[in-house]
């Protein structure tokens, strides 16, 4: 269980002015800045239930991620998670949790993944029937068995996450923070780590929190959403429920002789709008759609949740 | 602990993974100090019109030469900015995740690289003893080697646990690069690594006893050669390990106050 209250981190970053004045200014004295990345937070997440955080850059995921597997240190409020606090660092906890980045490498570059999974058995004190079960289960599951022995740099970007998958779940952890771990793969990459983390969801229940711009990603793995917008929590819910709370609108796409435009307007008024676009052009095709759930998010990131 | 033969396993293993520069530094750079210093000692002794200088001859000085920059290497390990470096590129991050203290962890790698090049010192002895003319008067053997060895090994624990000092400086400024320079400077100069000790004025080595610069680079250098006391020898390791405590204890001071400060990279 995890389980936030009132969360608050504050980052103080030095700024300069542009140029050399401003360059030798800093020399003596420099002006700092803070900023809030996360500002009163607050979250319940139970056991087996998987979490979509959604945002924009800047906005604080990362943050929250990194403080509940106890990188970062909160600069005020309360979070535990399996009923520790991560930023203490207990072993007992970090035997149980797994985090997965998607920008940043875990496994050892210069060395075939086999080589440290190895180290992660003895780290994480795993006994050789379960390395070896959870190896073949996770191999198998992820098609990547004739990989391991070669040097990880020389994997490609999608088998470089597949072995950090691996490494990240050789422990059977029950608490799994997943950092954009799609960013920048093929589609058909990201469409594999999707459908192993679903099944994987399925099959042993972590608590597991996802983060990722790839609004398939969310779509198809996480019931439930959270968006953070400037470091505070604009919705928490599910996916389907924001979606009917903004979905009063119709997304009308025409391709007249001239152009191709697209139009959002309430459901209310699609007949008059419709009826305007056809006195007005000379309409070759006329499409009527739901708006697409990045707009919608992105209209909740942009207005919060008032009419976009 | 188990963990930690392993993580000597996977450093050698990294280090064999680029097996060329193994060779590179040890023929490449103890060849080209070597060849430096013994042109320079040797003009230094024609011009004096000696053959031996503040208990040194020209054959000792050149063996002191060659010893040298193993050592250092032994001392200062691979990984100039071992710690600093994965702070500010967030890598530091895996180590904080894993359930195991992460000075233990940088410890063991720094000390395999130690290891590692106290092969290589071993290597250079035995070259060195099979194939060169005995012209060196010194007591020089398998057992000083192995106990300058296991010398400059304590050494590097002293070293490792300065360097981190000044390495998780990383957690509060930008840059700490020239600290770092500046620490392997001093512990070279003060240390004897630039020019033996006996050359250093009295009072200056009256200071430096009290230091732990002449045990990290003069006396393991000087107990491969053979010309180091039991006493010189223990007085050493007991002076390298108060210094090691104290450093401990302002490591662990240090990161209970800075890792507020962690931010492992973005937001």
């Amino acid at each position: 269980m995890i389980n936030v209250q009132n969360l608050t981190k504050s980052f103080t970053t030095h700024v300069k002015e542009p140029g050399l004045k401003g360059s030798l200014k800093s020399l003596i004295k420099r002006d700092k800045k803070t900023k809030f990345a996360l500002n009163g937070v607050n979250l319940q997440i139970k056991q087996g239930e998987i979490v979509g955080l959604i945002g924009a850059n800047g906005a604080g995921k990362t943050t929250l991620i990194k403080i509940l597997a106890g990188i970062v240190h909160p600069t005020s409020g309360e979070a535990t998670v399996l009923g520790y606090k991560p930023w203490q660092r207990d072993n007992r906890y970090r035997k149980q949790m797994s985090l997965i980045m998607g920008q940043k490498a875990q496994v050892w570059w210069d060395l075939p993944a086999l080589d440290s999974f190895i180290l992660l058995k003895e780290i994480y004190q795993i006994d050789n029937f379960t390395y070896k079960k959870n190896l073949e289960f996770l191999s198998d599951t992820l098609m990547i068995k004739d990989q391991l022995k070669i040097q990880v740099r020389r994997l490609s970007l999608g088998e470089r996450m597949k072995v950090e998958l691996m490494a990240a779940l050789l422990h059977n952890p029950r608490v799994i923070f997943l950092d954009e771990p799609t960013i920048g793969l093929d589609i058909s990459a990201q469409k594999a780590v999707r459908e192993f983390m679903k099944n994987y969801q399925v099959e042993f229940k972590p608590i597991t929190i996802l983060t990722s711009h790839y609004m398939a990603d969310i779509q198809e793995l996480c019931p439930r959403i959270v968006i953070i917008k400037e470091g505070q929590f604009v919705y928490d819910g599910s996916l389907s429920k924001v979606q009917r709370m903004l979905g009063d609108n119709k997304v009308l796409s025409v391709t007249t002789e001239k152009e191709i435009f697209q139009l959002e307007v309430p459901r209310t008024e699609l007949s008059i709008k419709t009826k305007e676009i056809f006195e007005n052009h000379n309409v070759l095709d006329l499409n009527i759609q739901d708006p697409s759930i990045e707009n919608i998010i992105e209209s909740i990131m942009r207005n919060g949740l008032g009419p976009p | 602990m188990n963990w930690w033969r392993h993580v000597m396993a996977m450093e050698i293993r990294k280090i064999l993974a680029y097996r060329s520069d193994f060779w590179i530094i040890f023929l490449g750079q103890t060849a080209v100090q070597l060849v430096i210093a013994t042109a320079l000692w040797k003009s230094i002794f024609e011009t004096q019109g000696t053959i031996q200088m503040n208990g040194f001859t020209l054959p000792m000085m050149t063996l002191y030469y060659l010893i040298v920059p193993i050592g250092m290497r032994m001392l200062t390990g691979e990984n100039i900015g071992f710690i600093s470096r994965e702070i500010y590129d967030g890598s530091f991050n895996r180590y904080l995740i894993y359930p195991l203290s992460v000075f233990q962890y940088k410890a063991v790698t720094y000390l395999t690289y130690s290891l590692f090049y106290g092969v290589q010192l071993i290597l250079l002895f035995s070259i060195y003893q099979f194939t060169m003319i005995d012209v060196t008067p010194t007591l020089m053997t398998f057992v000083h080697l192995f106990e300058g060895v296991a010398l400059f090994l304590i050494s590097a624990t002293t070293y490792v646990l300065m360097a981190m000092l000044i390495e998780l400086l990383a957690l509060w400024a930008d840059n700490i690069w020239t600290l770092v320079v500046m620490l392997r400077f001093f512990t070279s100069f003060f240390g004897g690594g630039f020019i033996p000790l006996a050359f250093f004025p009295l009072w200056a080595r009256e200071i430096l006893v009290f230091t732990p610069f002449p045990y990290l680079v003069s006396l393991p250098v000087r107990t491969v050669m053979g010309q180091s006391s039991s006493i010189e020898i223990t007085l050493g390791i007991v002076v390298l390990l108060c210094w090691s405590f104290f450093f401990m204890g302002c490591v662990a001071l240090m990161w209970n106050k800075g890792q507020k400060n962690y931010s492992g990279v973005g937001i």
